[in-house]
């Protein structure tokens, strides 16, 4: 293990309590992957090589004895259209959209099956089914009385962001680590070194972060109420605290799993989880999704102020 | 440095957008802001700071750039790209390139005390009310008489001649109706939440004098360095517009693969960060940056150059608009606390569809339009 360089006394810390390493240094990682180019303290036990021109680390251990989560990673379910399980269906428009508009089927992600719902909040939950392509567009807060946010192009909170079928990146230092998701280049910052409450309410939420051995614990709170889950229009309120855990289980996959609690909404707190996979092509990266003008039309051509105006017909 | 925090506050409520809903904003603040320093209330305090700051990095000798510890040199932080320096020389300075110190602090408060005056008849938002105004944020006075080092004038060089045509044959359209009239023909990609105010390039030039903040020298211009091993990030205020500029060396993303802001690359020379960047989107019916198109091609260059002093160097080469690629050199002032915030603009856009609709209005009546025109009344 200590080929990857470890340095001191948290380094035992780690290998004293993390299993989790075994795994993470047993994939063949080449060693020198988890070091930078320049003057990486721990360079010289690499057996003397140079290090490379900067590559981003693959796996690994960071600097400060930590999991490297650096890299380019995306979920694998189709629970951004249903939390739960699901079967397969049409999509809403089957007359012009075909397959391609269709929800696949998926086993869901929640532990247990089923979303803990209050009676009134389970009554919501259908509603929102019902109108989930609902786009309504004021200029006073009414504006998000409607269907599922991601439909127009908004913020998708957090989980929702690390299970929609989007990459997204990792870039992680001692002090912070910011998750930036391919989808509307949405970010957020997780705070390792300052923890305080959320200044304001938002839609990515809050985060403030610490590490249990090797599991990176982020607790979100701090949301605006307006976030959906999935397509399916479940959804939590502006009490809503998630708590997620990402727990390396390999150079290249992750365990995730999150806690969701919000009494407004649900009886108990309740959980879901499912594996990340890195994205191992060798020119991965994020590819722009700047949504916003591919959802102009829909939002604004009802009512009337998408194409100008023909004069010529008054 | 400035304490940021009752500047964050306002970003937030201009997040919040332009909104008709103080109430909401104010309701959503959990913690009341600490009291605004001194440097946000008065112009003759944030004027003597920001020339103490300015003085301290002129005289600064022999900096060392601190490093990361994975050996890079460290460009982290939040780092101001508001400035009340023009992009192109004023034509009566004729080759004059520097201020001596003095003038340049005179031109800083000039600049400054009429950024905090303000007509309330014709004003859309008092800045300063919000703590927004540059001088609030920690601009600081700038030697340089341009941020445009060449050509030597300090000024833009001539455009090709298709690009004297587009424009045109744009200014022909807009004397004729309103793009703003549609959102389909509106070429405003700020008011429309498709893109933040000047992510790349980063710094664009001020106009002092002029009567909005968000011209004199440009507001929400927080730009947030994250680092980490092989990447700089660049996250800016403004709307959240992310730049991942990974500095491996890896090739562009194929041609046909275009962007909003463009393919950053990143490479070190030395302790100086250079990013080319290229594969720009056509953004019609908006321009790129100052009119260009799909061709356009930066290269940027940033370095440590002290403690709170980021120099920012770039070029700009596009065959289709400039007759010549031109340089700017200028910096970027640290400022705290290092992050940044939420600006989810086009999710409570309400600004977009009352401009668009203010404008059929106005082109129903045939009023004036904004711009001093006066729209042909539709035909009968």
């Amino acid at each position: 293990m200590m080929r990857i360089g470890w340095t001191g006394f948290s380094a035992m810390v780690a290998a004293v309590t993390l299993a989790g390493a075994v795994a993470i240094t047993g994939q063949g990682q080449a060693p020198a992957a988890g070091r930078q180019g320049g003057a990486a303290p721990a360079a010289g036990r690499q057996g003397g090589a140079a290090p490379a021109a900067a590559r981003p680390a693959q796996g690994g251990r960071a600097e400060d004895g930590k999991p490297n989560l650096n890299g380019v990673w995306q979920a694998l379910t189709s629970a951004n259209w249903d939390v739960e399980a699901h079967q397969a269906e049409p999509g809403p428009h089957p007359e012009i959209m075909g397959a391609w508009g269709a929800q696949p089927g998926g086993m869901g992600i929640v532990e247990g099956g089923a979303i803990p719902y209050k009676p009134d909040a389970l009554k919501k939950k259908q509603d929102n089914l019902k109108n989930r392509t609902l786009v309504k567009v004021t200029n006073d807060p009414h504006r998000f009385d409607t269907g599922d946010p991601e439909l127009q192009c908004f913020r998708p909170g957090v989980p929702r962001a690390n299970y929609m079928p989007f990459p997204f990146q990792i870039f992680q230092n001692r002090d912070q680590i910011m998750f930036v998701y391919e989808y509307k280049g949405s970010m957020r910052t997780v705070f390792m070194d300052k923890h305080q409450e959320a200044p304001v309410d938002s839609w990515m939420g809050w985060s403030n972060g610490r590490w249990e051995g090797d599991t990176l614990v982020i607790d979100v709170t701090g949301f605006n109420g307006h976030q959906w889950l999935d397509r399916a229009g479940n959804f939590f309120s502006d009490t809503a605290h998630v708590v997620e855990r990402w727990t390396p289980r390999g150079a290249n996959h992750l365990m995730y799993e999150a806690t969701i609690e919000d009494p407004a909404v649900y009886t108990r707190p309740w959980k879901i989880s499912f594996p990340v996979y890195r994205r191992l092509e060798a020119n991965a990266q994020l590819v722009e999704f700047n949504c916003v003008p591919f959802v102009e039309e829909m939002m604004y051509a009802p009512i009337g102020l998408y194409n100008p105006p023909n004069r010529s017909s008054r | 440095m400035r304490n940021r925090m009752l500047r964050i506050a306002s970003a937030l409520t201009l997040a919040t957008v332009v909104a008709l809903s103080v109430a909401v904003v104010v309701a959503q603040t959990p913690s009341r802001p600490k009291a605004p320093p001194k440097t946000a209330t008065s112009t003759d305090a944030a004027i003597e700071a920001s020339a103490e700051a300015f003085k301290k990095s002129v005289e600064l000798k022999n900096f060392t750039v601190p490093k990361k510890p994975w050996g890079e040199p460290d460009l982290s932080g939040v780092w101001l790209t508001a400035t009340y320096t023009r992009l192109q020389r004023p034509q009566e300075l004729g080759d004059k390139e520097f201020y001596t110190e003095a003038e340049a602090i005179a031109e800083y408060k000039k600049a400054a005390e009429s950024d905090a005056e303000v007509d309330p008849r014709t004003v859309h938002y008092d800045w300063k009310e919000y703590a927004m105004d540059a001088w609030q944020g920690g601009a600081t006075p700038n030697l340089r008489t341009s941020l445009i080092v060449d050509p030597k004038n300090g000024r833009l060089p001539p455009l090709v001649p298709e690009a004297q045509q587009r424009r045109a044959a744009a200014a022909a359209a807009a004397r004729e109706r309103d793009p703003a009239a549609g959102v389909k023909t509106f070429g405003n990609l700020y008011t429309r939440c498709v893109l933040g105010l000047g992510a790349i390039p980063l710094v664009r030039g001020g106009m002092p004098g002029a009567d909005s903040a968000a011209t004199a020298a440009g507001v929400t211009a927080e730009a947030f360095f994250f680092q980490s091993p092989g990447y700089l990030t660049i996250v800016m205020q403004s709307n959240n517009d992310v730049r991942i500029i990974p500095t491996d060396a890896r090739p562009h993303v194929p041609g046909q693969v275009r962007q909003w802001l463009g393919d950053s690359r990143g490479h070190w020379e030395g302790t100086t960060l250079v990013v080319e960047t290229t594969n720009f989107s056509d953004p019609k019916p908006a321009t790129n940056f100052l009119g260009s198109t799909d061709s356009l091609q930066l290269v940027e260059r940033f370095t440590r150059v002290g403690p709170n002093t980021l120099r920012y160097q770039y070029t700009v080469t596009d065959p289709k608009t400039w007759t010549r690629p031109w340089s700017v050199d200028t910096t970027m002032p640290k400022i705290d606390p290092s992050l940044i915030y939420e600006f989810a603009c086009h999710e409570q856009n309400y600004g977009l569809m009352n401009v668009v609709t203010g404008t059929q209005i106005r082109e129903r009546e045939g009023t004036r339009d904004m711009r001093g025109g006066t729209f042909a009344r539709p035909p009968e």
